[in-house]
């Protein structure tokens, strides 16, 4: 009886766990997009009041971001811009595009927008890099506002799933 | 004499084929480098003191067909890094078509404008590089500085510094800045007070607002100011006792100067210019020679050598040379 009680909590606490493991990635698309968002915002900043260059406005932004990867983000887009290799800003974004894909929560439609940021990354006037800054931040926005709804949807399908389904497992092998 | 390593600045921001090339110049033509031509599509062309030489792949070429020829990719390439990778960050200066450069190097720029209202919004394509070397020979004041600097009144003379292109009028006016600024208590001579407006950050090769070349102690430099409005913020600010500057022409220049002067302040300015004839026509400057305001005119050659000392007029023989050279040849 108490075999049976034990694999039971063993089942229901896995099933938990896998559907808590989706809810923290839904919650972690939406916090990794507002990151983005604000770095983006402070980028825009570090361009259009003090005119950084960029690798040094890429920095100061990663120390006034809170999640680890979208900071290593940018740390690695200016490790690349001051590597003796660095051809110009784009390939550097896109290459570190392609290295974090895997490490952050965010969807293929979110690497779109974050790709596009990279053409003339650097090699426009001050006004025009903000426009298009301030485009893929607007993007970003509507994909967080999507997020948003989704995670707070979604968390409740998933808590009744993760429950549910632990039941349901434990019922049949009982 | 000393003379400041132009390759460690320049060598890292050209496009690798070009540094490959750079890196391996023999030292007798680096240590004479005065320009380093970049067209799209045309051999490297690199200006020494003794005259023009190709640039080859690894070196110095023999010929034109020898010589490395680079792409419009590679010379975007080349603008993308002396800017950071940030052409917002210097797009005013790009506006005037040059980059100032670590070590106080230039770069001039040439492709296709791109206009807002009339006016340079962008250099686009870019299709020429010149990257100009700064050499800052310390010392080469020396001999002029008796004749700019009167010892009994401790005072320096309204001096302009007149020369062709690349006859090392920036160079002269660069050491008078810092041989003023520093004194001299052997000889006797206290250091002044110099500011400078460096509109096109030549003089003091200012990078990132620092100035990469030894302009004196006693200096304080306002980078890529126009003259007219930074000459008077020098003197409202910082009460310099002379103000450096170069090419003076524009009406509000001399507008300036002459409010300058009402503060005690002693100016030494450049011209353009193989002779007075020429300077005739800069009304601005037309303006103060006629009317007497420059006590000392050096005209500089390179007959042997950037820098060469042609000739210096003082007092009434200034007079004398604008009106037989300048005012008698016009027309």
């Amino acid at each position: 009886m108490w075999v049976k009680a034990f694999g039971a909590m063993l089942i229901l606490s896995a099933t938990i766990m896998w559907s808590n493991t989706e809810i923290a990635k839904l919650r972690g698309r939406l916090r990794q997009l507002e990151e983005f968002r604000l770095a983006l915002r402070l980028l825009a900043a570090e361009i259009g009041y003090t005119a950084t260059p960029l690798p040094r406005a890429l920095e100061q932004v990663a120390c006034r971001l809170e999640t680890d990867a979208v900071q290593s983000f940018f740390l690695s887009v200016a490790g690349r811009l001051q590597g003796e290799a660095a051809a110009d800003a784009g390939a550097a974004w896109l290459e570190t595009v392609r290295n974090l894909q895997s490490r952050l929560q965010l969807t293929a439609k979110d690497w779109a927008v974050l790709s596009r940021t990279a053409a003339g990354l650097g090699g426009l006037g001050r006004e025009d890099q903000l426009k298009q800054l301030n485009a893929a931040e607007a993007q970003l926005a509507s994909h967080a506002a999507a997020a948003a709804a989704q995670a707070a949807s979604g968390e409740k399908m998933w808590r009744y799933l993760g429950v549910l389904s632990g039941l349901g497992v434990v019922i049949l092998l009982l | 004499m000393e003379e400041t390593g132009w390759q460690k600045h320049i060598v890292p921001l050209v496009a690798p084929r070009v540094r490959a090339a750079l890196s391996a110049l023999p030292p007798e033509v680096a240590g004479e480098l005065e320009e380093i031509r970049l067209r799209a599509g045309q051999p490297l062309l690199l200006q020494t003191g003794r005259g023009e030489l190709f640039g080859g792949e690894y070196g110095v070429a023999k010929t034109a067909a020898e010589a490395l020829r680079l792409t419009a990719a590679e010379l975007q390439q080349i603008l993308l890094a002396m800017t950071e990778f940030s052409l917002y960050a210097r797009d005013e200066e790009l506006k005037r078509g040059y980059l100032a450069l670590p070590g106080g190097h230039r770069a001039g720029f040439a492709g296709r404008a791109v206009l807002e209202d009339g006016r340079v919004k962008l250099l686009r394509d870019i299709n020429a590089v010149n990257i100009r070397i700064a050499r800052q020979i310390k010392g080469a004041a020396l001999q002029l500085l008796p004749h700019v600097y009167c010892r009994q009144k401790k005072r320096v003379y309204h001096t302009l510094l007149v020369s062709a292109p690349q006859a090392g009028k920036t160079t002269m006016l660069r050491d008078l800045a810092r041989l003023l600024s520093n004194g001299d208590a052997r000889e006797g001579r206290p250091g002044m007070k110099v500011g400078i407006v460096d509109e096109r950050s030549e003089i003091a090769g200012c990078f990132r607002g620092e100035p990469q070349l030894d302009v004196g102690m006693r200096t304080d430099v306002l980078d890529g100011c126009p003259k007219a409005e930074g000459m008077m913020m020098l003197v409202r600010s910082m009460s310099p006792q002379v103000l450096v500057t170069d090419e003076l022409g524009r009406p509000e220049d001399v507008r300036a100067v002459e409010e300058a002067v009402t503060t005690g302040a002693s100016v030494i300015t450049t011209a353009h210019g193989q002779n007075a004839a020429e300077l005739i026509k800069r009304p601005g400057l037309a303006y103060l020679l006629e009317n007497a305001f420059f006590e000392r005119v050096v005209v500089l050659s390179r007959r042997h050598g950037p820098g060469t000392i042609e000739a210096v007029y003082a007092g009434e023989s200034v007079r004398k040379w604008w009106r037989t050279e300048g005012k008698g040849n016009v027309g």
